[in-house]
């Protein structure tokens, strides 16, 4: 309860004092109402950077599941070496994300990368990996992919095996192929896995900030201004507390609906 | 029953934190705590002085220590004025962050010693006062070393292409420039090799190493704000603009981000950059046998007889108002800067003491003589521009940043009106 108090319940109600005033940590508060809401309505880089996280939600979350459940199909079959793939896919989540974020930078370079040397050898022109604002987020959301994808498949693997094999023995007496075996009994039965990896590359996703700390400063054009290395900015860049605090609650609002409407919607569908 | 055990443990730890936060400290044999950068050599003589003082005051001991690690100094020292533990005296301050402290009140008005302008005015010359001088008219900081952004280029590589001398207008840029990139072209036709190098990213202070030295050679030193409004948006941040946007356009600087790579000066992918006379030390311990280096001046638009000027990437030296012994910590500063001891910290660190008189004092004419290329730093020394004393001058850089990106090195925006939307979220950043 005391640690609940102090470390959680807190820095929650001083953040929603913060939002307040007007804060650069060394010199003293000053309470400016709701200035600091106003503010927020018309800052285009923020809802830029809303946009932004969206977007690599939006790319991030299918091809996650795609990826994670097309791996754990394979890896569910009675292969050999199946321990170490297991290891394999799941290696990347365990490296340092600065490690990964550098990697991947020195693959992306567009006059250089590793990337694009094999594209131009198959006669392929270059690609813009992180220098096009067009395709720098989609990069981000491929490099984030390979980094995360083995949590899932693991999750995924564990779904797969909770699923009875009387069904598919019966599917096959009733003369199904792989796909209708896949759509009408793996996916129906493996819907909670699903949606915990919805909810937890939602989650994921929504903290996205070394990336684009590390590999793009949030560039080209903003295109890679996550919400969080925004926020980030203006407290610790700018010394604007006050408005980070309130960036961070309006952020935070819309993470809640997300996660309402995933809840709402999503887990339905599925 | 795990909970219990567990909120025990913590009320346990809390008790013993706020007790020991009570008690009584053990009393110091120092009187005042003196924090460095923590630079190898900046340690070293840093610890040296700190020795000499205290060998000749034992009754007024100073603690030395460099700044402890973090993520940059600058964090380090704004978790330490917000937790109050801060140092006595700090000496890696960048001239920029000193307003925000004054503002604040962390930091003490050095002017209000008596003795404060007669000894600044024996070392440095009225507009290095007057850069440094607050808004409030107070000045807060000692003007201590300088590290000026010149051209470094690679001159073998250069000799080798028939280019005698480095460019030193725009014009000859662009046409050595050229001359590399024909000849860098691989078996695909791509350009592998560039004439120079800046960071792409637009983090605020990139700026501080590419526009920023170009602005102040391009005006002779003009001013960024002045009275609280932009001044920026002038013909001279337009030609350094429209020069570097060519540099992109035509793929004379590239615009992938190089820096996380090996050094791409020396292992040749770039001719030059511009940097400070930290790269003397590294290029010569870490270049390729044979490797050749020079400096040259930041480029301009006109060739002139005269130095262009440059951004000199000041740190300075503040006392907190946490110092116990303020006259004392005057004292040790102006024993510290002492010709002396800026001689010895010359030869240690090989960064230049912001001094009015660095190639007329004859101490330390040995120094330059042996050290032909900190010869060429001091030499443009005499023409050069730290950083205003503005309370919103990350944001104002950041804003900058923001259209450099977009006009300079994508092109999505012209430069003209770059420049001009800058100006105006700069007046509305000072309307707030």
């Amino acid at each position: 309860m005391i640690h609940f108090l102090i470390f959680m319940a807190f820095p929650v109600f001083f953040s929603i004092f913060l939002t307040f005033n007007k804060w650069d940590i060394i010199s003293p508060m000053q309470f400016i109402g709701f200035k600091n809401f106003v503010r927020l309505f018309h800052d285009q880089f923020f809802f830029k950077s809303i946009f932004n996280t969206l977007l690599f939600l939006l790319i991030n979350i299918p091809l996650q599941i795609v990826v994670a459940l097309f791996f754990a199909e394979l890896l569910n079959q009675k292969l050999k070496l199946m321990g170490f793939f297991r290891a394999a896919f799941f290696l990347p989540v365990i490296v340092s994300g600065v490690v990964v974020t550098i990697v991947w930078q020195q693959l992306y370079g567009f006059d250089s990368g590793l990337l694009n040397r094999i594209l131009v050898s198959l006669g392929f022109d270059r690609i813009g990996w992180l220098v096009n604002p067009k395709i720098a987020m989609p990069s981000i959301a491929i490099m984030a992919t390979w980094k995360n994808v083995g949590l899932y498949i693991i999750l995924f693997l564990v779904g797969l095996q909770t699923v009875p094999k009387q069904l598919y023995e019966a599917a096959d007496l009733e003369g199904a192929n792989h796909w209708q075996k896949f759509s009408k009994i793996t996916l129906p039965l493996i819907n909670p896995t699903i949606f915990i990896v919805v909810i937890l590359s939602t989650i994921g996703g929504f903290s996205l900030f070394i990336e684009p700390y590390i590999m793009t400063g949030g560039g080209p054009l903003n295109s890679t201004l996550s919400a969080l290395l925004y926020i980030y900015k203006q407290g610790f860049f700018y010394g604007n507390m006050g408005y980070a605090a309130t960036l961070g609650f309006f952020f935070a609002f819309i993470i809640v609906i997300v996660v309402i409407l995933q809840k709402k919607y999503i887990e339905k569908e599925i | 029953m795990l909970s219990k055990q567990l909120n025990i443990i913590f009320i346990f730890l809390t008790l013993i934190l706020i007790l020991s936060s009570c008690s009584k400290q053990n009393k110091s044999k120092y009187l005042l705590t003196y924090w460095s950068s923590n630079n190898t050599y900046e340690i070293k003589f840093s610890k040296m002085i700190v020795e000499d003082w205290n060998k000749l005051h034992p009754d007024k001991l100073i603690k030395f220590q460099p700044v402890p690690e973090g993520q940059s100094s600058e964090e380090v020292i704004l978790a330490a004025v917000v937790g109050e533990t801060t140092p006595d005296i700090y000496s890696n301050m960048w001239q920029g962050d000193v307003e925000t402290y004054a503002h604040a009140g962390v930091v003490l008005p050095l002017d209000k010693f008596p003795d404060f302008y007669k000894f600044m005015y024996a070392r440095s010359d009225s507009s290095v006062l007057n850069e440094v001088k607050s808004q409030d008219g107070h000045v807060y900081q000692i003007p201590w070393k300088i590290n000026p952004i010149m051209m470094i280029y690679n001159s073998k590589l250069l000799s080798g292409l028939g280019i005698k001398t480095p460019p030193k207008t725009y014009t000859e840029f662009y046409k050595d420039a050229a001359i590399l990139q024909n000849k860098s072209r691989n078996a695909k036709g791509y350009v592998d090799r560039w004439f120079g190098y800046s960071e792409v990213l637009p983090t605020w202070w990139q700026r501080l190493f590419d526009y920023y030295p170009l602005y102040l050679a391009a005006s002779g030193g003009k001013p960024l704000i002045k009275n609280d409004k932009a001044v920026f948006n002038n013909k001279y941040s337009l030609q350094v603009f429209n020069f570097l946007r060519t540099l992109y356009k035509n793929n004379y600087f590239s615009r992938e981000r190089l820096s996380a790579q090996q050094d791409i000066f020396l292992s040749g992918v770039i001719a030059s950059r511009f940097t400070g006379p930290w790269d003397i030390a590294h290029t010569k311990k870490f270049a390729p046998e044979g490797f050749r280096f020079n400096f040259s001046t930041i480029p301009v638009a006109d060739s002139t007889n005269k130095v262009p000027y440059t951004y000199c990437d000041p740190k300075n030296i503040v006392i907190f108002n946490t110092c116990k012994a303020p006259k004392i910590a005057w004292e040790f500063l102006k024993f510290f800067l002492n010709e002396k001891n800026e001689k010895k910290f010359l030869e240690i660190t090989d960064q230049l003491p912001r001094r009015k008189d660095l190639l007329a004092n004859s101490l330390f004419e040995d120094y330059f003589n042996n050290n032909p290329l900190m010869m060429k730093f001091a030499q443009q020394a005499k023409r050069i521009r730290g950083i205003e004393q503005e309370l919103y001058l990350k944001e104002v850089f950041d804003i900058i940043s923001q259209e450099y990106e977009a006009s300079v090195i994508y092109g999505v925006k012209s430069t003209k009106q770059a420049l001009a939307d800058a100006e105006k979220a700069v007046n509305l950043l000072y309307l707030k």
